[in-house]
């Protein structure tokens, strides 16, 4: 059998940098995935296809609709659509047992989510790598902003970020290509925030869509719906991106359709030597052998591996003598926020879909007294947008007939809405575990404990209330708050913000926390963390740049050690 | 060839161009055959699968009277009743589609008791009067349950139209690829986009 210089599970953001990182760094690596193979390019079977080739116009397919009977749980997510979900999991594919709601929308392809992500990318700070020591919830984290600043810029130079510089220190400047332009609404909500809050902006959102062509790949072209692949390569995903770089160095071996079991761990050498997989298709197990193994398969997929990989010296889940794995489960909860409508501007519009909206920085609790709350600690966020309403207003207004279509021919009135993302601190109650029953590979499943504390619910009422103050503020009528967050039901429920993280993490104790400072096992030297399970505490920005971060300079740390003889 | 069409041909050649040649077999099948999706909206061998002859005729009636032809074709040229019925077929749960399909025969109750005759029969203004008042009647404060068939129809019938070919191709246009403008003069585009 091929002992391979790495194994890396998963293929999606986290997966495709470490292949690259290793691959790069001379390193024979396989990466296993539990999907089926997507081609970059010739299986974008729905980019640029307009509305009308799809038979139902690309609905919107929800929960108890059909077309979404294979995606009870897929479906929860507004992104669930006719047009991409040969891009989701189907659920039977992959069952858990929520305990209470908990949404896991998942990837299940090569490529993972990177396909499908949203694509916003803003840098930690260090109120954010310290808040954790300020105010006493989860552990400190092992590192700080100095640790990971070269490796963003590192990261933000090869998938190419287009953006604002604010010179703010919550939100660090990256290197960035010109940012794409606001429209007019925007510009209005803008000029009459700042001038309203002197202390807070409002920016094009960061994002990870060229503006400017990079290595060979084009910038956006603006058809709009990026999550259907992009054959240009103008936003970043593990195909556009990574992954042919890590093929061109030879020393790349991808195996789709091989769901990973468990992973095998030598007692006396105190190391892991290979993954167990179970092919998809025909439900055999196989094995592969390794040297180093990187876990990139997925917050949850990740904890699910490592629980699951019991052995006399790991009854509890490999790398789990602290026994916090599986605990400290994070999401960023949004789904809050407030809208409304800009009047006049009307002599003004934009042309070509901009695949990207505008970001409001945090403002609260930064360390000062002025930004303090007593309600609530960490901070939030805000995305959001203007645009001109277009023919669907026409169906929440009485007329109809000719009246009606000319009215419609024109797009009717600005409109602006702003969604917050927040903070979700790390709590032990919040956890996965293994439950009794096994998938259709025989992998147990996970069992999921997921509430937002009193902390969140705290924050989601300043969550709506602020936006609503600014709107009203810079000039905005007839604003609107909403929260669709549903005590014990579905509406803004834990996982819904696809940034999960968590269960796996670092810190600077091995008896409480499974990673140190490298995302390395405590437990196991040449086992490696770079997914969201390695996460501490959540921040409030987008998580995923800073897991390429991580994940790039985990490699980097990794073949130093292996070069030394450490692992 | 309408011009619409010609000028997005021509915005999807220059994507193709910029890519060197490199963009998608299916992408470029998905873009340019105008010959598959004519015979998906208007084979003569389509048949509704859940309306009968005498629904499928109710449904492109309503529909032609809130989008009607004008300078362009109205929603039963661009096919909203078929895709109502692939819709109902396809898509819909099944107490969502009874509940649509006793709507629509509440309309015609509405017709044979207004004036003896199912609605597809009335005469024009017969048919507009009652849709003014179905119209009155969904959007007004206090509006009751059964209102609820009237905006579902409206929404269809606007989903159906605006994203068919020609509601989005004749009747408003589609961004052309390659630019993005944030803040132009309307005047610049002049209508809204699909």
């Amino acid at each position: 059998m091929i002992t391979y210089d790495a194994i890396v599970i998963g293929s999606g953001i986290t997966g495709g940098w470490a292949a690259k990182e290793l691959t790069e760094k001379g390193l024979e690596t396989l990466v296993i995935e539990r999907g089926r193979n997507v081609e970059h390019r010739k299986d974008y079977i729905t980019e640029h296809k307009p509305g009308w080739e799809f038979p139902l116009r690309n609905a919107r397919l929800a929960v108890g609709t059909q077309g979404a009977e294979e995606y009870p749980i897929q479906a929860r997510t507004g992104q669930f659509h006719e047009s991409v979900k040969h891009f989701f999991i189907k659920d039977h594919r992959n069952p858990y047992v929520e305990d209470k709601p908990f949404t896991w929308i998942q990837g299940d392809q090569v490529g993972g989510k990177s396909l499908i992500w949203g694509r916003q990318v803003y840098r930690w700070s260090d109120l954010d790598f310290e808040a954790n020591l300020r105010d006493g919830h989860g552990v400190d984290w092992p590192i700080r902003y100095a640790d990971v600043a070269p490796w963003y810029s590192y990261v933000e130079r090869f998938i190419g970020v287009s953006g604002e510089k604010l010179g703010l220190p919550q939100l660090p400047d990256g290197e960035f290509q010109p940012p794409m332009e606001m429209n007019a609404g925007e510009k209005f909500v803008k000029a009459g925030l700042e001038r309203a809050f002197p202390d807070r902006r409002l920016t094009i959102g960061r994002v990870a869509i060229l503006t400017q062509a990079l290595n060979g790949r084009l910038p956006c072209h603006y058809c709009g719906p990026c999550e259907r692949g992009c054959s240009t390569g103008s936003y970043f995903s593990s195909q556009a991106s990574t992954l042919p770089a890590a093929r061109a160095t030879g020393r790349l071996t991808i195996v789709p359709d091989s769901v990973v079991h468990s992973l095998i761990y030598d007692a006396a050498k105190h190391r892991v030597t290979g993954v167990r997989v179970v092919d998809t298709t025909t439900k055999q197990t196989r094995e592969y052998s390794g040297r180093l193994v990187f876990l990139c398969a997925s917050t949850l997929a990740t904890a699910r591996v490592l629980l699951n990989s019991k052995s006399p010296s790991f009854p509890n889940g490999l790398a789990n003598s602290s026994g916090v794995l599986g605990h400290y489960l994070m999401d960023h909860h949004f789904r809050v926020g407030a809208s409304g409508g800009i009047e006049g501007l009307l002599d003004r519009y934009y042309q070509g879909n901009r695949p990207n909206g505008i970001y409001v920085p945090r403002f609260r609790n930064l360390g000062d007294d002025a930004s303090r709350r007593g309600d609530y600690v960490r901070g939030f966020g805000y995305q959001g947008g203007a645009s001109r309403q277009g023919w669907a207003r026409g169906a929440g207004e009485p007329g109809f007939g000719v009246e009606l279509k000319r009215t419609l021919h024109d797009p009717g009135r600005w409109s602006m809405g702003m969604t917050a993302f927040g903070e979700c601190l790390p709590r032990a109650d919040n956890y996965v575990e293994l439950a009794d029953q096994t998938d259709e590979f025989g992998i147990p499943v996970l069992r999921i404990h997921c509430t937002w504390g009193d902390n969140e619910l705290a924050m989601r009422k300043d969550m709506a209330a602020s936006a609503a103050e600014m709107l009203e503020a810079a000039g905005v009528k007839d604003v609107r708050t909403y929260d669709a967050n549903r005590e014990g039901g579905l509406g803004a429920e834990p996982g819904l913000g696809i940034h999960e993280m968590g269960t796996a993490r670092m810190g600077r104790d091995p008896k409480t926390s499974a990673l140190n400072a490298h995302n390395q096992a405590h437990d196991v030297p040449n086992l490696f963390v770079t997914d969201g399970a390695c996460m501490a505490s959540s921040s409030c920005v987008n998580p995923s740049i800073t897991y390429m971060a991580l994940t790039a300079r985990a490699c980097d740390y990794a073949v130093a050690e292996s070069k030394r003889g450490n692992l | 060839m309408k011009r619409e069409t010609i000028s997005r041909r021509r915005a999807l050649q220059r994507v193709a161009l910029l890519l060197g040649g490199a963009i998608s077999a299916p992408t470029v099948a998905g873009v340019f055959s105008t010959a598959t999706r004519r015979a998906w909206a208007a084979s003569p061998a389509w048949a509704p699968r859940t309306l009968s002859a005498a629904q499928l005729e109710l449904v492109a009636t309503l529909a032609e009277h809130i989008i009607p032809q004008t300078e362009t074709p109205g929603a039963r040229a661009a096919g909203v009743h078929r895709f109502v019925d692939t819709l109902l077929t396809d898509h819909y749960a099944t107490a969502e589609r009874d509940r649509f399909l006793a709507g629509l025969a509440g309309v015609d109750t509405q017709a044979r008791s207004r004036h003896g005759k199912p609605f597809a029969e009335s005469a024009t203004e017969q048919q507009l009067a009652l849709l003014r008042d179905l119209d009155a009647a969904a959007y007004a404060a206090g509006r009751g349950e059964d209102t609820w068939f009237f905006r579902r129809m409206k929404e269809l019938t606007l989903v159906g139209y605006y994203t068919s070919e020609i509601g989005a191709m004749q009747e408003l246009h589609v961004s052309p690829f390659g630019t993005y403008r944030g803040d132009i003069p309307y005047t610049a585009v002049g209508r809204a986009w699909a």
